[in-house]
């Protein structure tokens, strides 16, 4: 039931409303419908990103997929605890855990076991918008202890100005979601693990780029 | 004639089984085409006739529909331009909120033309918008590089909402014994504009030699644009009977508005040369972004409706 009303909600508004309103468009979504379980992982720069790639998701992959979120930003009020835990299935974490429970990683390990797929931001924060700042080491550390889940690079160009970090006014502009193909990390080594992630993004925002700068004057 | 209770006129009728036939003759022989060989030129003319088919179903919609559903469907199309020419453009990050204000100008100004409140629809936005923009810009207090958010947006809202939004008068041009109404004046101007363009490429590239602007667009040469102002007012004399003017009107108003699409088109381009990008967007496949099919109709737009009330007064 919940599931239905999630998909529903989803379908019925999120969508069209990014669509046609604010000007998402989302690109190459086809090797998200063969991929069983991923970890997403992706740049950020706004509230925006998480609603858009689960838009994106395909509805029996959606309620299949965890984004990661701050505990310490939403975990303040109940209300945003449980649209979190709704919407996004969210896992909240939090910077300091409690004594006696799993750790971070401990518990995303445990939920990729359960077959869970992630959203992640392993930039941390929302930083700047159009700046990629340094990625944070624990995609990679789930990267090696789950060799057999692929990891799908997304670039998300422009949602910095649809709505910026400290900002609660929506502007609609276009903005790309684009996706990568679900990709194995090679190595052990988790620093050179974090360097392919990153690198593999930077190539997505590149293309992005190279779509809109060619010269061939029609 | 009646088509299940609803009227619309001969002409009309006759001149959108001209469009789809044309697309329906296309789509068969670069269909044929692309079954023999495979080619990424011979795509992407599929690619485009098939935008060219929605476009076309666009165009039934606003001349056949009544005259709120025109509206509302011109009005959205203006906001994806709007959109496009805004997200393309650097603005700060202080400029947001005028940015929303501009997104509520495009309701009100197509209210305005809808209700035919012609003096308000002229000064709303040159005047209006212009002092909005202007104070709502002072009142966030961000000076640094005020003066150029002030020039950009107020230019940006004419260029894309305050040009287009005369479509929406055609509805109210009222001429006695001029029987084929508002749709026939709008499928005139979207053909005259449109062929307009396709000519000017398509004798670009048979005979062009001469570039005319050679550091804003190098596709555009002498041969082309007088080639396509040619072909653009001898159309204007054979479509003459979608509007209520005579041979004569209807040759000057296709040769205005060939030069006037040539202008816009070129507007466009240098703002796209300046930002260094190829085409606003990828809404369209095989075409771009919206504004890069509605560069030369903003400019064509009012420049049609003007030069089609003077004529009718005179």
């Amino acid at each position: 039931m919940k599931n239905i009303f999630v998909s529903f909600i989803y379908t019925i508004l999120v969508r069209p409303w990014l669509t046609f309103i604010i000007g998402v468009s989302f690109h190459n979504i086809k090797p998200l419908k063969d991929a069983n379980q991923f970890i997403i992982v992706a740049n950020h720069n706004s509230h925006f990103d998480t609603v858009s790639i689960m838009a994106a998701l395909p509805s029996n992959k959606r309620k299949n997929t965890c984004a990661v979120a701050s505990g310490d930003y939403f975990g303040k009020s109940p209300f945003t605890v449980t649209l979190m835990k709704l919407f996004f299935n969210a896992i909240l974490i939090t910077k300091k855990t409690k004594p006696g429970h799993l750790s971070n990683l401990e518990l995303l390990d445990q939920r990729i076991k359960e077959g869970k797929s992630l959203i992640m931001y392993p930039e941390g924060s929302r930083g700047n918008p159009g700046t990629i700042s340094s990625f944070k080491k624990g995609i990679a550390k789930l990267l090696k202890e789950n060799p057999s889940v692929p990891f799908i690079p997304v670039y998300l160009d422009g949602f910095g100005r649809v709505l910026p970090k400290n900002k609660i006014l929506i502007v609609p502009l276009i903005c790309k979601v684009r996706f990568g193909s679900p990709l194995f990390a090679t190595t052990n080594d988790t620093k050179t693990t974090l360097e392919e992630v990153k690198k593999e993004i930077l190539n997505l925002k590149q293309k992005n780029e190279r779509d809109r700068n060619q010269f061939d004057f029609y | 004639m009646d088509i299940f209770g609803y009227y619309i006129p001969i002409e009309l009728l006759f001149i959108l089984c001209v469009i789809f036939g044309v697309l329906i003759i296309c789509s068969s022989i670069f269909g044929f085409i692309s079954l023999m060989n495979k080619s990424d030129s011979v795509s992407e003319l599929v690619v485009r006739t098939n935008s060219w088919w929605k476009i076309a179903i666009g165009i039934t919609v606003v001349a056949t529909a009544p005259a709120i559903i025109g509206t509302i469907v011109l009005a959205y199309v203006v906001f994806v331009a709007l959109r496009e020419m805004l997200s393309i453009i650097p603005l700060r990050t202080a400029d947001r909120i005028v940015l929303v204000a501009s997104y509520f100008a495009i309701p009100i100004q197509f209210y305005l033309a809808y209700k035919n409140y012609y003096y308000l629809f002229q000064i709303f936005i040159p005047l209006v918008m212009f002092v909005c923009v202007s104070i709502i810009l002072v009142l966030t207090g961000e000076t640094n590089r005020i003066g150029r958010s002030m020039a950009i947006i107020p230019t940006i809202l004419i260029l894309t909402v305050y040009m287009p939004s005369h479509m929406v008068l055609l509805f109210h041009v009222n001429v006695p014994e001029f029987t084929v109404g508002a749709g026939g004046l709008i499928v005139f101007l979207i053909i005259i504009t449109a062929s307009n363009d396709i000519f000017q490429f398509t004798w670009g590239k048979l005979l062009g030699k001469r570039k005319i602007l050679p550091k804003i667009s190098p596709n555009k040469t002498w041969a082309g644009f007088i080639g396509g102002v040619i072909t653009s007012s001898l159309l204007g004399i054979v479509l003459s009977f979608l509007t209520p003017l005579n041979y004569i009107e209807s040759f000057y108003v296709g040769l205005s508005l060939g030069i006037i699409g040539f202008v816009g088109d070129s507007i466009i381009s240098a703002v796209k040369r300046d930002l260094k990008i190829k085409d606003t967007d990828d809404l369209i496949p095989g075409h771009g972004g919206a504004m890069d099919r509605l560069d030369s109709i903003v400019l064509t737009t009012p420049a049609f409706y003007y030069l089609l009330i003077f004529f009718i007064e005179n």
